[in-house]
C-alpha cells in the first residue's frame, strides 16, 4: 500500500469516528489528511475552541447569483469532527485535501444548469439505472442499505474490522457502480486533486508510513495509487466564501441521503455513547427507555416489562438477520410491537423524539460572521435591542409615533425603525420577534412584539447571508422571491403590505407591477377581496410609516371596481362557498368604509343587487340587506317587503331560513333594535295557517339557534312591545328550557317533511 | 395425501415443503422448534430450497412476519390483530405447522367459550366410577401444547367472556398449569406459546384486560396496500381452493381478478383507485378473503351450471351477495355502479349490465 495508511469511513458514522481515534493511536502518525475542502483549514482554530459545541456546520457559499450552496455538517461522532480534535489534542499536523469550496460550487453550477438545460431539451427523463444501493438492500435481506451498513459496520467489535469493512465495503461498491457521466467526471477530479496533495505531502518529506488519510470508504481505492505522477486539469472557479454555522439534529435529519446528513442523529449518538462506554447494548437499551420515559411524561402507560420485552424482541428480530446487536430498525419495529401494542401512530412523537432529538450545536460568539451577521449585530446595537438577544421570550411595545420629546430625528423615530428592522427578520423567516395581534382597537400607531432568541435563529440568519449581505438587502430579495412567478394576488399584495411594513417602498415598486399585471386576469372573489384588504392596510398605516402610497391608490380602485361588477354572479354558489364569500363580502365593506377615494355609489347598488334578486345564495342575500340596513340605506319599508317576500309561501323552508341567518350575521344588536323588523315578521306569522306555522317554525327555530339568552332578551323585550305584554314574562318563555310535551312536538316536527 | 378430506391442515398440504426445509436446515434450531427462525420465514414468504420451490403463503408485509417468529423465539405470546379476512388465522395455521408440525392445538374463541375448555375438564363417566385421575382428564389444546412444548391457537379470542380470556394471564405468567383435584402441577416445556387472533371489528365487545395484553406482542395486520398485492394473493388462493373443490371451471382470468380487486379495494376505501372521486362505503367489510371465496363462488356457478368459464353474470351474483349486506348498501351498491363502473368503458360494460338486471 505504499506505506500511506488510508482510513476508510462514512460521513456521521460514530462507530468510524470511535474507531478511527483508536487507530490514530496506534498508529501516531506525524500528519492526518482529511477529506474535506482544501480551503477549509482555516476553520480548524474555531473547531478545535473550548466553546464550540457540536452539531455544527461549514456553509461555502457563492457571491454571485444565483446563489449555489454546500454544506458540512458536524456532529459529536462525526469520524472528521474527532480527528480533528485527535490531532489537537496530540499535536500532530493536519491537512485537508479536497478540491477547494470555489471549484465545488462551479461543479454544482455546471450540473445544474445542465441539468435545466435537459429538462428543456428532452422531455424523456434519462433512463433509471438500477441503484446499487437498493440492490444491496435488496441482496441483504435487509430493508434498506442504512440497515446493512449498521448491522456490518457500525456494530462491529473491534477497529480492525471496521477498518477493513469499511475499505472493503468502498472496494465492491466502487466496482459495482457505474455512475452517470457528471458524478463520475466530479469524483475523477476530485481523485486526481486528492492524490496530487498526498503526493506533495510525501514529497515535503514526511514518511508515507507516517502518513493516515482519512477519506470515505469509497474514494480509498482511487487514493492509492497516490505515487505516479499526473499533471492537474483546469479546475473551474467561482468566487465563494464560508462561514461556520451552528447547527441543530432536527437539521441534519432532514438532509438524509449518502453522506450529508443522517435520519436519526440522536439515535447514532446513542451509538457512540455506547462504543465510549464499551456496551453494545447501550444504544438499543438507551433508545427503549428513551421511549417509555418519553411516552409515561405525556401521559400513556410504559412499563419497565414492557421495554425488556422490547429489548428481547429486538434482540431476537436481530438473530433473524444473523446479527447479534439490534439494528435501528430491529428497535424500532420492536418498540412498535411493545410499547405501541402493535401501532405505529401510538408512538410515533417519542419516536420522533427519540431518534431526531432537539440538540443544538454552539459556536463561540464572533466566531467566522458572515456580513449579514455583522450587518444583523449592528442594527441590534443602534436600535437598542441588544438586551432582547435571550433565550427568555420579552415583550417589546412599540410606539411608531414621533416621539416630540427627543433630542435628534434619529431618536424620535426609534421604535418606528425597530419595526421595520423586526418587519425585516419576520420577511426572512428569523424567528426572532413575532407580532402579536395589537390590543388596541384600530391602533395605527402602536405594535406588540414577542422576542425571542434560539440558536435556530443564528442558524437562518447565516442561512439569509446568501440572499444578500445586508438585512436589507437580504429582505429585498426574498420580498421578490415571494411575487415571482406567483399568480395569487393576494400573495402578492402581503408582499407588498410587507414591503411596506419593513420600510422599503422602493422593494414594493416590484411587486406592485406583478399585481398590476396579474390583476387584469380573471381573479376569484374572495382573492380580489384579501388583497384589497391587504392594500388597504398599507394605505391606512402609510402615514405613520412615512410611506408614500400614491402607487397603491390606482390598484385599489381598480380591484374595487371589478369586485363591485362581479359580485351578484359570484352570489350563485353553495353554503359552503357561500362562507368564504360572505367573509369577502364584509372585507370588501370595511374597506370601503375606511377609504374615500372608493366611490360608495357603486358598492351599495352592488349590494342592492344581491340584495333583492331572488335567485342568488340566500344567505348572502341576507347578509347584503344586513349591510344595507347597517349603512342606512334601505329604509322599514323596503325591509318589511323583504321580510315578507323571503319568507313567504313560496319559498322553501331551507331558502328562508338561510336568508334570515343572512341577516342575522351582521350588525345582531342593530338589527334586534329594529321594531319594524319585528313587527314585520309578527304579522307574517299571524297569517299563516297552522300547517304552514309548523313549517315556519321549524326554520326560524335554527335561525336563531345561535343568538345568546341576552339577544333573546332583547328579542323579547320587543315582542313584548309589540303584543303590548311584559316583556319579562315573554323573555321567561322564550329563554325557559322545553317542557317533555313541547320537546315532543317538536320532535314530531324534525320528521317533517318540506316537499310540498 | 387423502382426496376425500375437504380441507387438509397445513403441514400435510405443504409437506414437501417443510420436510425440503427440514432437511436443508443449517441454522441454529430452538428448542421445541422444527426448523430454524429463518427457514419458518421463508416458508411464509415463500423462496427457495435446494429444488424446491417454496411457495409464499403470505405476501406482502415481510417484516411483520419477521415480528411475529421473533416474537414466537422470545416465550413471549403472539397476538394478531386485523380487520376481518387479513389473514390472521391463515398466518396463525401456517406458523405452527412450519414451527411444530401441527397447526390443529386450536380452540375457537365463541362467546360460549368456558375455562375448562382453555384448562382442562372431565370425562364425567370416569370421573364418577373411577374418582379423579389422570385418565379421565380431558386436556385442551393448550394443556397438551404445554405438556409437549408447542404453540396452541386461540381463535377469535376477543369473542370470549372476558373472565375466560383472563384464564390465560396466569398459565402465561406462570407457565404452568395446576389440576388441584390430582395436587397436579404440570411445567411448560420449552418451545411453549400461544398465538391468539382477534378481530378489530369486535372491538369493544370483551375487550382484552389491561393485564392480559401486556402478555401479548401485538402485531397489526393491514390490508393489502397496493391492487397488485392484493391481486398477487387472490390468484394464488383461488389456484390452491379450486384445485382441493374440484370445481370443474376453468381459474379466473388476471382481467376478472382486477376488477373484482379493483372494486372491493375502491368501496373498502370509500374513493376510487385514482383517489379523484369519492364513493359510498357499505357497512360490509369487503375483505381479500370474501374476494377469494367470491371468485370461487363464481367458478362453482359456472362449472355447475354454465360454460365452464366464468360469465359476468356468475360475478354479478356473487358480488351482490358480498356487497349488499345491509338494505341500505344497496343505495351504496347501485351509486357504485351507475357513478363509477357504468363510465369506465367497454371493457366493464358487460359487468355493469349483469349487475344492474340484479338490482332493477
Amino acid at each position: 500500500m505504499n506505506g500511506v495508511n488510508f482510513f476508510g469511513i462514512r460521513h456521521l458514522s460514530p462507530a468510524g469516528g470511535f474507531y478511527l481515534r483508536k487507530f490514530l493511536s496506534e498508529k501516531r502518525p506525524e500528519l492526518v489528511i482529511l477529506e474535506a475542502p482544501s480551503d477549509l483549514e482555516d476553520t480548524i482554530s474555531d473547531i478545535i475552541r473550548l466553546e464550540t459545541r457540536p452539531p455544527f456546520a461549514i456553509l461555502g457559499y457563492t457571491q454571485s447569483v444565483p446563489v449555489r450552496t454546500i454544506l458540512y455538517p458536524f456532529a459529536e461522532y462525526s469520524p472528521e469532527y474527532q480527528a480533528i480534535k485527535w490531532c489537537s489534542e496530540n499535536g500532530v499536523q493536519l491537512r485537508f485535501m479536497d478540491l477547494p469550496t470555489e471549484t465545488f460550487l462551479a461543479l454544482s453550477d455546471k450540473m445544474i444548469r445542465e441539468a435545466e438545460q435537459d429538462s428543456q431539451t428532452s422531455e424523456k427523463p434519462a433512463e433509471q439505472k438500477p441503484d446499487v444501493y437498493e440492490l444491496l438492500a435488496e441482496k441483504s435481506g435487509d430493508d434498506s442499505h442504512e440497515t446493512f451498513w449498521e448491522r456490518t459496520l457500525e456494530h462491529c467489535a473491534d477497529a480492525e474490522a471496521y477498518h477493513e469493512g469499511a475499505n472493503l465495503f468502498g472496494k465492491n461498491i466502487r466496482a459495482l457502480t457505474e455512475n452517470d457521466s457528471y458524478e463520475e467526471e466530479e469524483t475523477a477530479l476530485r481523485e486526481i486533486y486528492m492524490r496530487s496533495v498526498i503526493r506533495n505531502a510525501v514529497r515535503s518529506g514526511v514518511s508515507p508510513e507516517k502518513i493516515v488519510v482519512v477519506t470515505g470508504s469509497y474514494h480509498v481505492e482511487g487514493l492509492k495509487t497516490w505515487e505516479a505522477d499526473e499533471s492537474l486539469p483546469e479546475f473551474p472557479k467561482l468566487p465563494s466564501l464560508h462561514t461556520l454555522m451552528p447547527y441543530s439534529y432536527y437539521r441534519l435529519s432532514t438532509r438524509s441521503g449518502y453522506g450529508a446528513g443522517n435520519k436519526a442523529p440522536a439515535y447514532y449518538e446513542l451509538i457512540w455513547k455506547g462504543l465510549c462506554r464499551n456496551d453494545r447494548f447501550y444504544a438499543a437499551n438507551a433508545y427503549l427507555s428513551k421511549i417509555a420515559e418519553n411516552m409515561r411524561s405525556n401521559g400513556s402507560a410504559a412499563s419497565s416489562a414492557q421495554v425488556i420485552e422490547a429489548l428481547r424482541l429486538a434482540r431476537s428480530l436481530a438473530q433473524l438477520h444473523g446479527g447479534d446487536i439490534p439494528t435501528l430498525s430491529d428497535i424500532r419495529d420492536a418498540a412498535v410491537t411493545c410499547l405501541g401494542e402493535g401501532s405505529f401512530s401510538a408512538i410515533s412523537a417519542a419516536l420522533a423524539d427519540t431518534e431526531i432529538g432537539t440538540a443544538i450545536g454552539e459556536i463561540p460568539e464572533g466566531v467566522s460572521r458572515t456580513s449579514i451577521q455583522d450587518d444583523f449585530y449592528r442594527q441590534l446595537k443602534e436600535l437598542k435591542l441588544e438586551k432582547y438577544r435571550s433565550v427568555v421570550a420579552q415583550d417589546l411595545a412599540l410606539d411608531l409615533r414621533e416621539n416630540l420629546r427627543a433630542s435628534s430625528e434619529r431618536s424620535a423615530f426609534l421604535d418606528l425603525e425597530r419595526s421595520y428592522f423586526l418587519h425585516k427578520l419576520r420577511v426572512l423567516g428569523l424567528d426572532f420577534a413575532r407580532l402579536a395581534p395589537s390590543r388596541q382597537e384600530n391602533a395605527t400607531w402602536a405594535e406588540y412584539w414577542q422576542v425571542q432568541w434560539t440558536t435556530e435563529c443564528e442558524i437562518v440568519l447565516v442561512e439569509s447571508a446568501l440572499k444578500g449581505d445586508t438585512v436589507e438587502l437580504a429582505a429585498a430579495f426574498q420580498l421578490k422571491e415571494n411575487v415571482e412567478g406567483q399568480e395569487d394576488i393576494s400573495v402578492i399584495a402581503k408582499a407588498i403590505e410587507d414591503s411596506f411594513c419593513c420600510g422599503m417602498s422602493g422593494a414594493a415598486s416590484y411587486a406592485l407591477s406583478a399585481l398590476q399585471a396579474a390583476a387584469a386576469d380573471n381573479i376569484p372573489f374572495k382573492e380580489i377581496a384579501k388583497t384589497m384588504f391587504s392594500l388597504s392596510n398599507v394605505i391606512s398605516y402609510g402615514d405613520i410609516r412615512k410611506a408614500d402610497c400614491s402607487a397603491v391608490e390606482p390598484i385599489l380602485k381598480q380591484l374595487y371596481y371589478r369586485a363591485c361588477l362581479i359580485m351578484s354572479s359570484c352570489c350563485v354558489c353553495n353554503d359552503d362557498a357561500a362562507k368564504e364569500i360572505a367573509a369577502a363580502i364584509n372585507m370588501i365593506n370595511s374597506v370601503e368604509l375606511a377609504h374615500d377615494i372608493l366611490e360608495t355609489e357603486d358598492w351599495v347598488k352592488a349590494l342592492m343587487e344581491v340584495s333583492t334578486r331572488d335567485d342568488l345564495n340566500t344567505t348572502l342575500s341576507g347578509l347584503c340587506t344586513a349591510i344595507l340596513l347597517e349603512r342606512s340605506v334601505m329604509s322599514n319599508d323596503q325591509l318589511k317587503t323583504e321580510v315578507s317576500r323571503r319568507l313567504s309561501k313560496g319559498v322553501p323552508a331551507e331558502l328562508g331560513a338561510g336568508w334570515f341567518e343572512g341577516l342575522a350575521m351582521k350588525n345582531r344588536s342593530g338589527l334586534i333594535a329594529r321594531l319594524s323588523l319585528w313587527e314585520s315578521l309578527d304579522s307574517y306569522l299571524c297569517e299563516l295557517d297552522d300547517e304552514e306555522f309548523k313549517r315556519a317554525l321549524v326554520f326560524l327555530r335554527r335561525a336563531f339557534a345561535d343568538f345568546s339568552s341576552g339577544e333573546k332578551d332583547s328579542i323579547a323585550e320587543n315582542l313584548g312591545e309589540i303584543w303590548g305584554s311584559n316583556g319579562d314574562e315573554v323573555s321567561e318563555v322564550l329563554n325557559a328550557v322545553l317542557d317533555e310535551a313541547s320537546q315532543e312536538t317538536i320532535d314530531e316536527l324534525s320528521g317533517y317533511n318540506f316537499d310540498f | 395425501m387423502d382426496n376425500s378430506i375437504l380441507r387438509l391442515p397445513a403441514e400435510q398440504l405443504f409437506e414437501e415443503e417443510l420436510n425440503a426445509l427440514i432437511k436443508a436446515e443449517t441454522d441454529p434450531i430452538p428448542a421445541g422448534w422444527r426448523m430454524s427462525p429463518r427457514s419458518v420465514k421463508t416458508y411464509i414468504c415463500g423462496g427457495k430450497v435446494g429444488k424446491t420451490a417454496i411457495t409464499p403463503k403470505y405476501i406482502g408485509h415481510e417484516r411483520l412476519v419477521e415480528i411475529a417468529i421473533a416474537t414466537l423465539v422470545t416465550d413471549r405470546a403472539l397476538l394478531l390483530i386485523g380487520e376481518p379476512g387479513t389473514a390472521k388465522s391463515w398466518l396463525s395455521e401456517h406458523l405452527t405447522a412450519a414451527i411444530n408440525g401441527n397447526s390443529s392445538r386450536v380452540i375457537q374463541g365463541t362467546a360460549g367459550t368456558t375455562e375448562e375448555q382453555i384448562r382442562y375438564s372431565w370425562n364425567y363417566a370416569m370421573l364418577i366410577a373411577n374418582g379423579p385421575s389422570e385418565a379421565a382428564m380431558l386436556k385442551s389444546p393448550v394443556f397438551t401444547a404445554m405438556e409437549v412444548g408447542a404453540i396452541a391457537r386461540i381463535e377469535e379470542i376477543s369473542r370470549c367472556a372476558s373472565e375466560v380470556q383472563d384464564t390465560l394471564i396466569s398459565l402465561l405468567s406462570e407457565k404452568r398449569i395446576s389440576v388441584p383435584e390430582l395436587s397436579l402441577e404440570v411445567p411448560a416445556k420449552k418451545g411453549f406459546s400461544i398465538i391468539a387472533t382477534a378481530n378489530t371489528r369486535d372491538r369493544g365487545v370483551n375487550d382484552m384486560s389491561a393485564a392480559l395484553k401486556r402478555r401479548f406482542n401485538i402485531v397489526v395486520l393491514p390490508a393489502p396496500e397496493t391492487l397488485e398485492e392484493e391481486m398477487d394473493i387472490v390468484k394464488t388462493r383461488v389456484e390452491q381452493l379450486s384445485g382441493s373443490l374440484d370445481l370443474n371451471a376453468a381459474l379466473p382470468k388476471d382481467a376478472v381478478i382486477e376488477k373484482i380487486c379493483t372494486i372491493f379495494r375502491e368501496l373498502r376505501a370509500g374513493e376510487t383507485l385514482d383517489k379523484k372521486q369519492k364513493v359510498k362505503a357499505p357497512a360490509g367489510v369487503l375483505s381479500t378473503a370474501e374476494a377469494i371465496s367470491l371468485l370461487c363462488n363464481s367458478m362453482a356457478l359456472a362449472g355447475s351450471f354454465g360454460s365452464g368459464d366464468i360469465s359476468d353474470d356468475d360475478i354479478a351474483a356473487g358480488l351482490q351477495g358480498a356487497v349488499v349486506k345491509e338494505d341500505k348498501d344497496t343505495v351504496a351498491w347501485k351509486e357504485y355502479l351507475e357513478n363509477i363502473m357504468k363510465k369506465r368503458g367497454s371493457e366493464w360494460s358487460g359487468l355493469y349490465k349483469a349487475c344492474r338486471e340484479l338490482n332493477e
